[in-house]
């Protein structure tokens, strides 16, 4: 156990390091999901949306975009390449158990991810003066998500022929993801089925976790109002059923899908 | 001399010894085609066994399994005594992998692999002396940001990479990569080492370095188990050695006893006048092959009854007189042991 905690330190270890030698990937993991963030800022007006500044509204969602880029994109990219290169085989070939190789990319997306939740935080409390609220369960919301996306990106990845295919493999996950989840807008937006569905998606729950978490306010229902400690973890509870609910399907998928190995033949 | 074209699932394996590798009637399927068709074999502590076969054999297919790469379709297979797939844990820090390709982080340097994958190694911490050169002991998590450790220096002097160190894999050659496949291989001072074709792409020299490390590994009591292409590779370094092809083990044993199997070689070129190539005689019951070469028409027996070398010479006498009753002349007549190559291109012609 402890032989797999340490490995998995170590690869994600070289995880990071590796996408700061991409520069490809610096670029989509990094700067793309914050000048994404900056666009939708420019598109909101001064209006408020469930209580919050629209600014603010869609600042305090773009961790549903860092999901998407930070360990989706870059995960399906990562697994896909090292399984052509056989970089995934020499992992296996060696010491470090699936479990550790796995953790270790999980790891290295959620230090990603974290990171730059921590650089949204500090653009939100110098534009908008707000700071987080509910530091736990944000990272509570985090550690689901990329465990959520994480084991997605495996299962993607199993789907995906070659580095050049991630590209496209990757695309209908992430516009469902820009549009389905409430990033921008609130889903009970979106017309009838449409917005149960959305509310239903692996993103949204991560949206609305941490956008309550970080303004200490009730996103939940969209009610906007203020909460307490208590409730912002109970009203959590149904947003955090369903991220377990997809930890387990997303597992299921990546144990059926992913592939260490380019196929044979 | 032990038979070739053996049945399915025949033994080979080195008697009295202590089996380091055991394989019994292994089959492994891809779907529809089968990679292996039934091979059994056993590798002794402290031998270098080889498998020897043409592309498409199922050296590499049977080398994974016994990595624990993929489960057997069929068969029993036994590594150190263990399950490879099942019991995966306990056996990889015991054995070192040299894949036939692949397998780098091409952004990192060549230090930073080993380095890497000395912090990856559960039990990467015993010194270990090949060629001269000191394999590093166990390196910190810090390692490979702080400049280039001494010990890690050593195990590139080991392969020759020592001015590689600076240097992302990805601008390494095919030969070089191969190279720093064999450091990381050998970094844990492994009790058995499977080495996938390890000298593939290299040139001369840098397989010359090769061979001397495998050479010093097998006097310090490692197995290797090793597939190649190269004879003369297999000549050097096996203690023993089998030729698969199409998924079989079609002969093996030792070099001698498999050279030995390809019998003795009787060549020669008809140079009189007649040149009837359609009366060349038997010998020894050995039909005649004609070899078309730029230079003609080449007449080659193989002979492989018995003790074939006592008998080629005494084979010669029909063969003579047949030549002077017809008027004949033996151009470039020779006589000379079979090779490993002959051993290798009967057991492939055979089959084709």
């Amino acid at each position: 156990m402890r032989t797999d905690v340490l490995h998995a330190v170590r690869l994600a270890k070289l995880d990071l390091t590796l996408v700061f030698r991409n520069t490809t990937a610096l670029f989509t993991v990094l700067l793309l999901p914050l000048m994404m963030a900056w666009l939708f800022t420019q598109t909101q007006g001064t209006a408020t949306i469930e209580g919050a500044p629209a600014a603010l509204y869609v600042l305090t969602g773009v961790p549903g975009l860092i999901v998407g880029f930070a360990v989706f994109i870059n995960l399906v990219n990562s697994f896909t390449a090292r399984r052509e290169e056989l970089v995934l085989k020499r992992l296996r070939g060696g010491q470090p158990s699936a479990a550790a190789v796995m953790a270790g990319s999980a790891l290295g997306a959620l230090a990603l991810f974290l990171g730059q939740v921590v650089l949204l935080a500090i653009w939100i409390r110098r534009a908008e003066g707000a700071t987080p609220v509910n530091i736990p369960l944000m990272l509570l919301a985090a550690v689901l998500g990329v465990a959520v996306f994480g084991l997605l990106a495996a299962a993607f990845s199993g789907l995906t022929p070659n580095a050049e295919m991630a590209q496209i493999t990757v695309l209908p996950v992430i516009l469902v993801m820009m549009v389905g989840s409430p990033v921008a807008f609130p889903t009970n937006a979106l017309p009838g089925a449409l917005g149960t569905i959305s509310g239903l998606l692996p993103v949204t729950p991560i949206v609305k976790i941490m956008r309550s978490a970080f303004l200490g306010a009730d996103h939940y229902t969209g009610t906007g109002r203020a909460l307490s400690a208590l409730e912002q973890w109970t009203g959590a509870l149904p947003s955090l059923g369903i991220l377990a609910g997809w930890v387990v399907v997303t597992a299921l998928l990546a144990r059926w899908l992913f592939r260490w190995e380019p196929r044979h033949g | 001399m032990r038979t070739p074209q053996l049945a399915d699932t025949a033994e080979t394996g080195a008697v009295g010894l202590e089996n380091v590798i055991e394989v019994g009637g292994l089959r492994q399927k891809y779907g529809d085609f089968e990679a292996v068709r039934g091979v059994s074999f056993t590798v002794a502590r402290g031998e270098v066994f080889a498998l020897l076969g043409t592309n498409g054999a199922g050296k590499t297919t049977t080398m994974e399994v016994l990595e624990g790469f993929t489960p057997a379709t069929q068969g029993t297979v036994r590594v150190l005594g263990l399950d490879p797939v099942r019991q995966r844990r306990g056996l990889r820090p015991r054995i070192g992998i040299m894949l036939q390709e692949g397998g780098f982080f091409g952004d990192l340097t060549v230090a930073e692999t080993v380095e890497l994958w000395k912090g990856l190694s559960e039990d990467a911490g015993r010194p270990v002396t090949l060629s001269g050169t000191e394999v590093p002991g166990r390196l910190s998590l810090t390692g490979w940001t702080k400049g280039i450790n001494g010990a890690t220096m050593g195990a590139l002097e080991l392969v020759g990479l020592e001015n590689k160190a600076r240097t992302r894999v990805k601008q390494l050659s095919g030969g070089q990569k191969r190279r720093l496949d064999l450091a990381l291989a050998v970094l844990s001072a492994p009790e058995l080492l499977f080495l996938d074709e390890p000298t593939t792409g290299m040139d001369p020299e840098a397989r010359r370095t090769t061979w001397r490390v495998i050479e010093d590994l097998r006097e310090r009591g490692t197995t290797v188990l090793l597939t190649t292409h190269y004879l003369e590779e297999a000549e050097r370094l096996a203690s023993r050695l089998a030729i698969m092809h199409e998924g079989r083990i079609h002969t093996y044993g030792t070099v001698d006893e498999v050279v030995s199997g390809s019998g003795d070689i009787v060549s020669f070129r008809l140079g009189g006048a007649s040149r009837s190539y359609d009366e060349l005689p038997f010998l020894d019951g050995a039909a005649p092959t004609l070899t078309y070469t730029g230079e003609g028409t080449e007449v080659v027996y193989t002979l492989t009854d018995g003790q074939a070398h006592v008998r080629a010479h005494a084979a010669l006498s029909p063969l003579l007189a047949w030549a002077d009753g017809r008027g004949e002349v033996l151009e470039r007549l020779t006589v000379r042991r079979g090779t490993l190559e002959d051993a290798f291109m009967r057991v492939v012609g055979e089959t084709a």
